[in-house]
Order: structure tokens, then sequence, then C-alpha cells
């Protein structure tokens, strides 16, 4: 089956909340990297100063195809900074994998 | 055009790039530290200590898999140099325990050279990839 890299980029403080649903729904493998970035709102703006590298953090993870709604949902439902969710809440991005390759075993899964 | 994304233990990256070089893949990007945990493997050191009481290793043991640095790589190649790239990471970083990482291979529909602006599609990546597979 093929698989789908889901890339989801929240706020660092959700972070945890996130990765531990994804442990519960049964998505152990994750990798976080701390990134910066902005968004639609081109960023944040405080009085006269704009920050337009606001720290998020992504989350990586490799998931079977058929189980990509159920992902999206659960990483929507940890996220969201409130229960009709904020501007800042993240995005997420899914795309095709061809290959996976497990380095310690050298198999192609 | 592939993009082979692989996360590798910290200290194998130095010996990663080099292996990369000799096939002849020369152009890497390396991300810094990232965090990861895979299927939930137990590191056994960690679990030794806690038994015997070392309060720093029970302190490690959380409720869920705590989560290991790592190091992301990604190589954007021609399709033709896939097998080269994932098969040398293979070897580099192969020590045949849990905690390796893995490999996943992306497709990449287009690439563009900043430096003259052109873009190219399809396998085999044109002619903004040089003779090795790599961008240029």
């Amino acid at each position: 089956m093929s698989k789908l890299l889901v890339r989801s980029i929240v706020r660092p403080e959700k972070a945890d909340a996130v990765m531990k649903a994804l442990l519960e729904a049964g998505f152990p493998a994750v990798t976080k990297v701390p990134v910066c970035g902005r968004g639609k709102q081109r960023g944040l703006k405080v009085g006269e100063i704009t920050y337009d590298e606001l720290p998020k953090e992504m989350l990586m993870t490799v998931v079977p195809e058929a189980d990509k709604d159920f992902v999206v949902k659960t990483v929507l439902g940890a996220a969201k900074s409130s229960e009709t969710g904020n501007y800042g809440d993240g995005k997420i991005f899914i795309s095709p994998v061809d290959d996976v390759y497990t380095i310690s075993s050298g198999v192609k899964e | 055009m592939k993009e082979v994304m692989a996360v590798i233990r910290m200290n194998k990256i130095n010996d990663t790039k080099r292996a990369l070089n000799e096939a002849g893949i020369s152009s890497f990007t390396a991300t810094g530290r990232v965090q990861g945990r895979g299927k939930g493997m137990v590191d056994y050191r960690i679990l030794h200590g806690a038994e015997e009481g070392a309060p720093e290793a029970i302190a490690q043991l959380g409720e869920g898999p705590r989560l290991v640095p790592k190091r992301l790589i990604t190589i954007v190649v021609s399709d033709d140099w896939v097998d080269k790239t994932v098969n040398t990471i293979i070897k580099t970083n192969q020590t045949g325990s849990s905690g390796d990482g893995k490999i996943f291979v992306l497709p990449i529909l287009e690439a563009t050279r900043v430096r003259t602006g052109e873009t190219v599609e399809g396998p085999s990546g044109g002619d903004v990839l040089d003779s090795s597979g790599g961008l240029l």
C-alpha cells in the first residue's frame, strides 16, 4: 500500500499534545523539526513591529494512505488552540512517498 | 527527480557525507538536530539503569517513547540515482540495531536553479542536474 508523508506545522506548545495524540492513535513514529515561518496573516503585528518568523514545530510522520483522514483528524483535534481555532494554529501538508526503507535491516517496506 | 529524505543517527553524519561524496552524490542538505521517535523500541541501557535504581535513568522513563535526537538529510537526485543514494545511506548507517533511522523517497515535480532561473521537470532532471545526478 502506498504511503503518505504528513507534515504538520503546529504551535510549539501544542507539539507535545499532538505527539501524545498520535501515539495514542497508534502512530508512534514521528520526527519533530523546529522551524520558523509566517502564514497568510503575514506574521504578527504588535504596534510598529512585525514578527514574520514565528517559531513552530514541524511534525513529520509517514502513514499508510488509508489512514490519512484519521491522522489528519487526530492532528487537528490536538493542535487547535481553542474549540474554534485561531490564526497561527498551523497547517498540515500531505505529499506522496514512493519508497520507505528501514536502515537497520535495509528492508524496503 | 526524487527527493531522498533520511533520518539518521547524529554520529553518522560525517561518515554519510563522505560516503555520498565518494559515490558521486555531492549535493546535500542537512537539517540540524531533529527529535524523533520510531516504533517505540526500548533503549535497554535506560531500562537496565532504571532497574539498578539510577535516578537519571528513572527520570527518562516517560509515559510514551522518548524522543531521540537525530539528523535529517535530504538529497534531490535523478530517478536512476535513487538506488545508489539509498544503498549508500543504508551501507553507511546500518548497525543492525533499532534506531538506525528511515529513508523516504518522495517525488519532486520540478527543480529550478536560482542562479539562472532555469526550470526542469521529469525523471532525469535535465541539465539542471550535473553528471552525478545532484543539483548543481
